[in-house]
């Protein structure tokens, strides 16, 4: 099969790789019908994920169908329509039992390293390093799903594969970020980053209750496409200064919640960003916490910091003063994908949303490489590609 | 705190020999393997190089350790299973599912509560270790302890009920004293064979067996040609000594 592989720093290309096949007795084998580049790729391909080796197969937000089960998988069926999260979970310990299903004990073949590095290890995920579990990623046209009776998501007919599609990944990781606030209707949440990500949080946040959003971010079409939501905006650019400016806006309050949809790759200007690169240029750190810093200094006392944009290892120069000092709420981590997929289903269903919205590049897998660039250099408004891994590249 | 099985020692030695358990040479080999490392790792720099200087440091480490006293080694490893006391002990307690759940150790039952036991993939190279079950209690313990000196170990299974409905407590104590070198330990632990790797794999691939019902695996998966490098890391991250790789040829598009 054709698979986008990892190479290297800023490196990836499609190659030609063995199709994956059963090797658990409740693996499921999905042919891909669509799948998706996102943030977190980005991270990847930037290489600020450690354990990332050449020919790694990228990806992890895909749906297909379901050409060939395992012999415990009881409830998935070949034929089935599936969208897959990006978490892989077992459904049977402690965690998934509690409803915590990407804190799950049993996924990881490598728990070991991030025992290492983090005292436990978390699920495992699809294509993201193998610290993570090392298991094949979706930028592919099929890939093998672990656990697929409680990994895959069953879709009704009728319904287009691109409105479904980010309930793999972004759709709930919005949601998540979102019902981390604890709204309870007539809150001021701002939102950092415009990105997909950032995107779906300003539309859950509405859901959710919130009164008003205010969504930070630099790039112009992201930034309309925040307003389209519904959300009032902010080019940080353009302000002296942030945290004044939030201040100014929400009566001298401050907003009553604070998201970073950004996470470690943050931009920056002004000295502490300088500080901050230079760094992670000489890998002395992994994480640039530009915006984590802005949010625990912009959040009301006793407020939440929502924190769905990934940091990966030691955080320098973090005003914990300001947040010990405020009583903030913290909430963070890997989405709980499986609590969310059925429910944000059904509000698809419901016609309350629409997730193909944030949709502005549809490709072939044989474009991804270059997908990649333009989606991290916001060339061409790009803001999400969905790619077909069938479809012939368009002619060069 | 020691971790004493207490209960071990009935058939076996009282304590363990004191051997040293390194020659001078070994040592000195061991600090220049250490010195080497460590300057090329701050030469290299990087995460790579950091990788490489933390290795050198830690031969560094053990070769003036193992001047100073010889090598024993502790393990204590514990995880919660989400089953029932008596269920986990008849499933771990019976012979015949060890080589469904042990890590990198092979397991020949000669009868009479006696095993030998045999470290690296099947045919790979071997540790030999017999071992005598001292003492068992059926839902509670089985101790065990090596029955020569060559690879001396002994050490304690135990079940005991987690609070608040959240299975069973199983942990495993083990003290060992190690027959190889400090090299030979770096590198033994670097493909997870060391006593540690050894202990914590089994016991959390007898919970995943327990809960899951299987043990997650990427072995057999496919992925792009890895290089050299990346060929020899797939040990290192259980994807499997590399099996046969399929041709590459790279795709229109790129
Ligand atoms: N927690 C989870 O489970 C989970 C799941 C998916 C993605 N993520 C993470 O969420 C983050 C966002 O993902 P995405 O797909 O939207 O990525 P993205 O790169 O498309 O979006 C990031 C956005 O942040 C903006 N930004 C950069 N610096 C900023 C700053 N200083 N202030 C305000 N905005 C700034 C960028 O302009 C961009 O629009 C990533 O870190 C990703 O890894 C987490
Ligand atoms: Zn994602
Ligand atoms: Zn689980």
């Amino acid at each position: 099969m054709k698979a986008l592989c990892w190479q290297g720093k800023t490196s990836a290309s499609v190659e030609r790789v063995n199709d994956p096949s059963i090797l658990n007795p409740r693996d499921a084998i999905l042919r891909i019908t669509r799948t998706a580049i996102c943030g977190s790729d980005l991270h990847l391909y930037d290489g600020y994920i450690p354990t990332m080796e050449p020919g790694d197969v990228l990806g992890h937000e895909f749906m297909g169908e379901v050409i060939e089960t395992g012999s415990e998988v009881k409830k998935v069926k070949k034929g089935d329509r599936v969208v897959v999260p990006f978490t892989i979970s077992c459904g049977q310990c402690f965690y998934c039992k509690n409803q915590m299903w990407s804190a799950c004990d049993n996924t990881n073949p490598n728990a070991w390293i991030m025992e290492k590095m983090y005292g436990y290890s978390g699920s495992a995920l699809y294509g993201y390093s193998h610290m993570m579990g090392g298991y094949a990623g979706g930028q592919a046209q099929y890939v093998r799903v672990p656990f697929a009776d409680i990994g895959c998501l069953q879709v009704p007919d009728g319904i287009d594969d691109e409105k479904v599609l980010f309930l793999s990944d972004i759709f709930p990781t919005g949601y998540m970020a979102a019902e981390n606030c604890d709204l309870k209707g007539g809150e001021v949440v701002a939102i950092w980053g415009c990105g997909p990500v950032g995107q779906f949080t300003i539309r859950s946040a509405f859901m959710l209750g919130a009164e008003r959003v205010i969504a930070i971010d630099r790039i112009p079409e992201r930034l309309k496409m925040a307003r389209a939501g519904g959300a009032e905006i902010i080019n940080y650019e353009e302000v002296d200064d942030l945290v004044e400016e939030l201040k100014w806006v929400t009566g001298g309050r401050g907003p009553d919640a604070c998201i970073d949809a950004v996470g470690l790759e943050a931009h920056g200007v002004g000295l502490a960003a300088a500080y901050d690169y230079s760094k992670q240029r000489m890998k002395m750190s992994f994480d640039r916490p530009i915006v984590l810093r802005q949010v625990m200094q912009a959040c009301r006392k006793g407020g939440v910091v929502s924190i769905p944009g990934v940091y990966g290892g030691f955080l320098d120069k973090i005003p914990f003063g300001a947040a010990f000092g405020k009583g903030l709420i913290f909430k963070m981590g890997q989405t709980h994908m499986h609590k969310y997929m059925q429910p944000l289903l059904q509000r698809v269903q419901n016609g309350e949303i629409d997730p193909s919205f944030v949709i502005t590049h549809r490709l072939s897998l044989d474009e991804a490489p270059e997908a990649y660039k333009t989606f991290r250099d916001k060339q061409d408004q790009c803001i999400k590609v969905v790619l077909d891994p069938w479809k012939e590249a368009a002619a060069a | 705190m020691t971790i004493t099985t207490n209960l071990a020692p009935k058939n076996g030695e009282k304590e363990f020999s004191r051997r040293p358990a390194t020659s001078t040479q070994e040592a000195i080999l061991t600090l220049a393997a250490g010195s080497a490392l460590a300057g090329l790792g701050i030469w290299r720099r990087g995460w790579f190089g950091a990788t490489m200087g933390a290795a050198g440091g830690y031969l560094l480490y053990c070769g003036v350790r193992d001047f100073q006293r010889p090598y024993q080694g502790r393990v204590r490893v514990s995880y919660t299973i989400g089953k029932d006391r008596q269920e986990i002990y008849d499933f771990a307690s019976n012979p015949q599912n060890w080589p469904r759940f042990m890590h990198a150790i092979q397991v020949e039952n000669r009868g009479n509560g006696q095993f030998a036991f045999s470290i690296g993939e099947p045919a790979g190279i071997d540790f030999e270790s017999n071992v005598q079950i001292t003492d068992q209690q059926a839902g509670e313990h089985i101790a065990w302890a090596s029955a020569e000196q060559m690879l001396e170990h002994r050490g304690v299974i135990r079940f005991k009920q987690a609070p608040g409905d959240r299975g069973t407590e199983v942990s495993v104590a083990l003290e060992y004293k190690a027959p190889a070198g400090p090299i030979a330990r770096a590198l033994a632990s670097l493909v997870g064979w060391g006593p540690e790797q050894v202990v914590r794999e089994s016991l959390r691939h007898l919970k995943q067996l327990l809960e899951a019902g299987e043990i997650p695996t990427t072995k057999g998966q496919p992925s792009g040609a890895r290089g050299i490098r990346g060929t020899a890391k797939r040990i290192m991250f259980r994807e499997g000594p590399s099996e046969q790789a399929v041709e590459q040829t790279r795709m229109a598009g790129d």
